[in-house]
């Protein structure tokens, strides 16, 4: 039997500031925690060394403004190349699934990044999810966000994307931050029913999250068929989350995983250092490797500590019925929209507000609505920085699985955009792995 | 004059040293049923070879502990854990005599359930009923807190006060339960007859009149005093890999990277010495399958030796695993790898138309000619050398780390040169060398390294601190040291440093080193502040501080 891939980047010294929920001390008592237990050195463990992202891998997912150097860290290339060294071990067989316990976050960050959003700059799974199609040519990739807050981020990037189902269950958007993710989004026109959002009312219990996943997203990944099952592995569901509001245990976490059997499973938020880190952290590593963790517990639980809210179970399947049903008909609301389109793109336009760093992004968003392929997307996107800069970039996405004539017509957009008053233009060319950005006053382009 | 005794497997090795030279070097086959004996005859001829002059230093190196554990014969000894939560109770096989009690500790140092005194009763009535005298007693996060185990001794000491019970905190204070587990347990196994042992060689000496320091090899490369040796057995165990790597280093001194090549008759060992030092097993030393908390050296050991045989069998040439005896050129009845490389190479070690002869009768017999057969056997042994040469840059290239500044300025392995020693370095190091491509180091005391690193080593002690002022409680790996500070609130790193140093002082008094606290330097300095809501409720220290392995001040080198 293969061992489990373990990556434990704790980032010891790095923090967002001082007092910060995402801090140095997030990870020490899991430290702690693992290292006494001497999990690491069991055979059915393997422990990875982390690794460091390259800005293609990064500019494969995200624009960064001005640059990528401005908006990241160190630390930021370090987690997001350990989720990319976790992933390498999974794809070429050396582990059977891997977790990649590290820090900072990701899954707040959208395709523009101006700065950090929800404690996330850049997005450490949709960066290994490019990376893996790009490396290996996967195809269908299923992400599954269970950390409590919706996924946002994640959700935005892979928007238009038919080959990467997101699902994320959290709580209702209504009473927690990031204020999305409800049931009624569902992906763009031509990718539509593969964005699923599980809104789940404050107080929800392993009861009702098991529920969930039995009855809504084991149904979905099986229909799916995805190579590779990625969990956004948040771990702020937890009942003393001192940022949330739901009930679920250390328990409730090793089941999920043991029943989701995720490939690759990556650290997001969660916040309860002390209370909840330590056991969760230890419930997916043993639920992982097949480990027995009927022994776990957190010191403070007791079986009937959490009784699940009243009509909780008729909430909850009405949106495995409804979001079943998106799912299944995605394809007809697909064609009905292919058919009825009289026009070649899509057009929206967006607020989107950094908490972290207090920006208000506006952004007017382009997607081809091909026949054939996903579409190629333009992004015009500005934004006031921190710093007191204003700027104005031009963006264009041309996706992974992209036809003859979205591949050309993305690059002719560049093109013009070249010639735009935006500060600067870039293009992000998945098909050929080709990543450039141009200054439009100088006129000077680079490459990366 | 300084004197080394290494005690190895096959050979005992002893020099007396003195003013940068050795002034004699004995070497005698290792009697294994009978250490003492082995070791004091070496003794009493390095003695007679001092004449009389005062012996300031005798540190020994012996593989007492290593084949008690080996073979099983520690005494019987059942182990209490205390796991808590977390891991299920199977995974923890050390023993058959294990018996598992309630309690819980959490890594704040709080005790979240405490000890069912009626559980642990029944468990020592079993322990009493089955005839076992000794009893290692290991609680999870007990180096956070070591209450409940100190608690489970008292309450065993009440009912049987004839119990000899050890307790994981006064053993280790690392992190990892199994790992304490296991070195606690193979420490009250192996005390008594280490302790027989220690004594009859401090009567030996006081017959001789020896008024000189005792110091017995550890497995990280530094010595204690005997008497400090008594209550920590287990770091005695591979002491003969850490001499030899110490005596590398004690001849090249200098700041190289380098792979220390170790070839014996039997087999041999490889160790790295990065930036000039010694590099560790990042799980520390291997007993039995299980990790433990003793610190040792990463060496990695291959059968294959320059006493290895060289045979034909069906049809094909074998290179060892086994040592029928020495070399044809020194006197063997079969050829070895030191017979092939003498020939091959034209080393004219020994009587080498002796290792001529009997080669080309191996050849003859397998129909190879005598040239085929050496170059067989010099590239199988060269490339079993560079095999384990790369595993081990590999292994050390993929050490975790767990902060972006070590991941940032993480290097590669460059190798700058090989250091060989042991008995068949000569013949064997220099081609290897040559075939990697970086310079190779043999130096004419190489056959004796293993003794001289034992003769000028100093004493080392690792530790570390683990300060709480949120919880007022700092714990101190290794000595089992506790207590609470004086002003919480105002306690800094700084303050933190000074504790640890004065923690360092207290070992060493208690180990009889404390002359040696002067080179200690500190190897961690980490700190976190803990916020609750948005506010500082405490700050948790991190503090490690060592006397790392070197030489005494008497030790300025080898003169050529």
């Amino acid at each position: 039997m293969k061992p489990t891939g373990i990556l434990f980047f704790p980032a010891f010294d790095w923090a967002i500031s001082p007092t910060h929920p995402e801090r140095e001390e997030r990870l020490l008592y899991t430290r702690d925690q693992i290292f006494e237990e001497g999990i690491m050195d069991m055979p059915q463990i393997r422990e990875y060394q982390p690794g460091l992202a390259t800005f293609k891998d990064i500019a494969r997912v995200h624009f960064c403004v001005p640059d990528i150097e401005s908006q990241i860290t160190e630390a930021h290339l370090v987690s997001a190349g350990s989720a990319l060294r976790m992933a390498d071990a999974v794809v070429t067989g050396e582990v059977k699934n891997g977790f990649a316990i590290i820090r900072p976050p990701g899954h707040h960050s959208m395709t523009v990044v101006h700065g950090n959003r929800g404690f996330c700059n850049i997005n450490n799974e949709a960066i290994m999810v490019e990376y893996l199609r790009h490396k290996y040519g996967l195809k269908r990739i299923a992400i599954v966000d269970t950390d409590v807050h919706h996924g946002d981020g994640t959700q935005e990037i892979f928007w238009d994307d038919p080959d990467v189902l997101f699902i994320s269950f959290h709580q209702d958007g209504r009473t927690l931050y990031p204020g999305s993710g409800f049931m009624d989004e569902n992906g763009g026109p031509m990718a539509y029913g593969t964005t699923i959002n599980i809104p789940l009312s404050p107080r929800t219990t392993d009861e009702g999250i098991l529920f969930i996943l039995d009855n809504l997203v084991m149904p979905l990944l099986e229909e799916f068929k995805p190579d590779l099952v990625v969990n956004s592995a948040g771990q702020d569901n937890h009942y003393s989350d001192p940022l949330a509001n739901m009930c679920f245990t250390a328990q409730g976490y090793a089941r999920l995983n043991q029943r989701l059997k995720p490939d690759i499973a990556v650290l997001e938020g969660g916040y309860s250092v002390e209370s909840a880190l330590p056991y969760i952290n230890m419930g997916l590593i043993m639920a992982m490797a097949g480990i027995d963790f009927s022994n776990l517990k957190e010191p403070d639980y007791s079986p009937n500590k959490f009784k699940e809210p009243a009509g909780n179970r008729e909430a909850l399947q009405r949106i495995v019925d409804t979001q079943l049903r998106v799912f299944r008909e995605r394809e007809e609301v697909i064609a009905r929209t292919r058919a009825k389109s009289d026009r070649p793109f899509r057009m929206e336009l967006r607020n989107i507000f950094y908490d972290t760093d207090y920006i208000h992004e506006q952004q007017r968003v382009e997607v081809r609505l091909c026949p054939t392929c996903a579409g190629f997307r333009t992004i015009v996107s500005s934004a006031r920085h921190p710093s007191g800069r204003e700027y104005t970039v031009g963006c264009v996405s041309i996706p992974f699985r992209a036809c003859t004539h979205c591949r050309e017509e993305g690059q002719a957009a560049y093109q013009t955009l070249q010639r735009s008053n935006n500060q600067l233009v870039y293009l992000q060319n998945k098909i050929d792995d080709d990543y450039r950005v141009t200054d439009t006053r100088t006129q000077q382009e680079i490459k990366l | 004059m300084l004197i080394g005794i290494d005690v190895g497997g096959t050979f005992t090795d002893g020099v007396l040293f003195d003013d940068g030279r050795i002034l004699a070097a004995v070497k005698k086959p290792t009697q294994t049923d009978n250490l003492q004996e082995s070791l004091l005859a070496v003794l009493d001829e390095l003695l007679a070879a001092a004449h009389g002059t005062d012996i300031n230093r005798v540190v020994l190196s012996t593989t007492l502990v290593t084949n008690l554990l080996a073979t099983g014969q520690g005494e019987p000894t059942a182990l209490f854990m205390v796991p808590g939560y977390g891991l299920p109770h199977r995974a923890y096989d050390l023993t058959a005599n294990i018996y598992f009690l309630q309690g819980a500790v959490d890594f704040r140092g709080r005790i979240i359930e405490k000890i069912d005194t009626n559980q642990l009763f029944v468990a020592l009535q079993d322990v009493q009923h089955k005839g076992i005298k000794r009893i290692a007693v290991a609680c999870k996060f007990s180096n956070r807190n070591q209450s409940l185990e100190q608690q489970i001794r008292d309450e065993i000491m009440k009912i049987d006060p004839e119990m000899q019970v050890t307790i994981s905190a006064e053993v280790s204070g690392k992190l990892n339960f199994p790992r304490r587990a296991a070195t606690t347990y193979f420490t009250a196994m192996t005390m008594p007859e280490w302790k027989r042992f220690a004594n009859r060689i401090e009567q030996a000496l006081e017959a001789r009149n020896l008024d000189a320091e005792i110091h017995i090899l550890k497995a990280d490369g530094g010595t204690m005093p005997l008497a400090a040796s008594l209550s920590n057995p287990c770091e005695t165990i591979f002491s003969g890999p850490a001499a030899s790597t110490m005596g590398a280093t004690a001849l090249s001194r200098d700041r190289l990277n380098s792979v220390v090549v170790d070839i014996g008759g039997t087999t041999t060992d490889i160790s790295l010495l990065i930036s000039g030092e010694p590099l560790y097993a990042s799980k520390g030393a291997r007993i039995d399958k299980h990790f433990t908390h003793i610190n040792a050296f990463a060496v990695r050991s291959i059968a294959l030796g320059g006493d290895s045989v060289i045979r034909c069998r069906d049809n094909s040439i074998r290179v060892g695993p086994m040592r029928i005896g020495a070399a044809a050129c020194f006197g063997g009845d079969e050829p070895t790898v030191t017979d092939v490389f003498n020939v091959y190479h034209e080393l004219k070690v020994g009587d080498w138309n002796r290792s001529r002869e009997l080669l080309t009768t191996l050849a003859e017999s397998s129909q190879m000619s005598l040239q085929s057969l050496c170059f067989f056997v010099v590239e199988t042994v060269m490339e079993r050398l560079k095999r384990s040469i790369s595993d081990m840059f590999t292994e050390w290239e993929n050490e975790p780390a767990y902060k972006v500044w070590e991941v940032v300025h993480r290097r590669k392995f460059q190798l700058d040169r090989i250091i060989g020693i042991g008995a068949a370095a000569h013949a064997i190091v220099p081609i290897l060398a040559a075939e990697i491509g970086v310079p190779g180091f043999v130096h004419h005391y190489a056959p004796v390294a293993n003794a001289l690193g034992a003769a000028v080593v100093r004493p080392t002690l690792a530790l570390q601190l683990h300060v709480d002022t949120a919880s007022n409680l700092y714990t101190v790996d290794s000595g089992g040291l506790t207590g609470t500070l004086p002003d919480p609130r105002k306690f800094q790193l700084t303050d933190a440093k000074v504790l640890a140093i004065s923690c360092l002082e207290e070992v060493s008094r208690a180990r009889g080193i404390d002359k040696y606290t002067v080179n200690a330097s500190f190897f961690m300095e980490e700190q976190f502040n803990m916020i609750r809501g948005w506010d500082r409720v405490g700050k948790i220290f991190e503090v490690g501080i060592q006397v790392a392995p070197g030489f005494i001040e008497e030790y300025q080198g080898v003169s050529e």
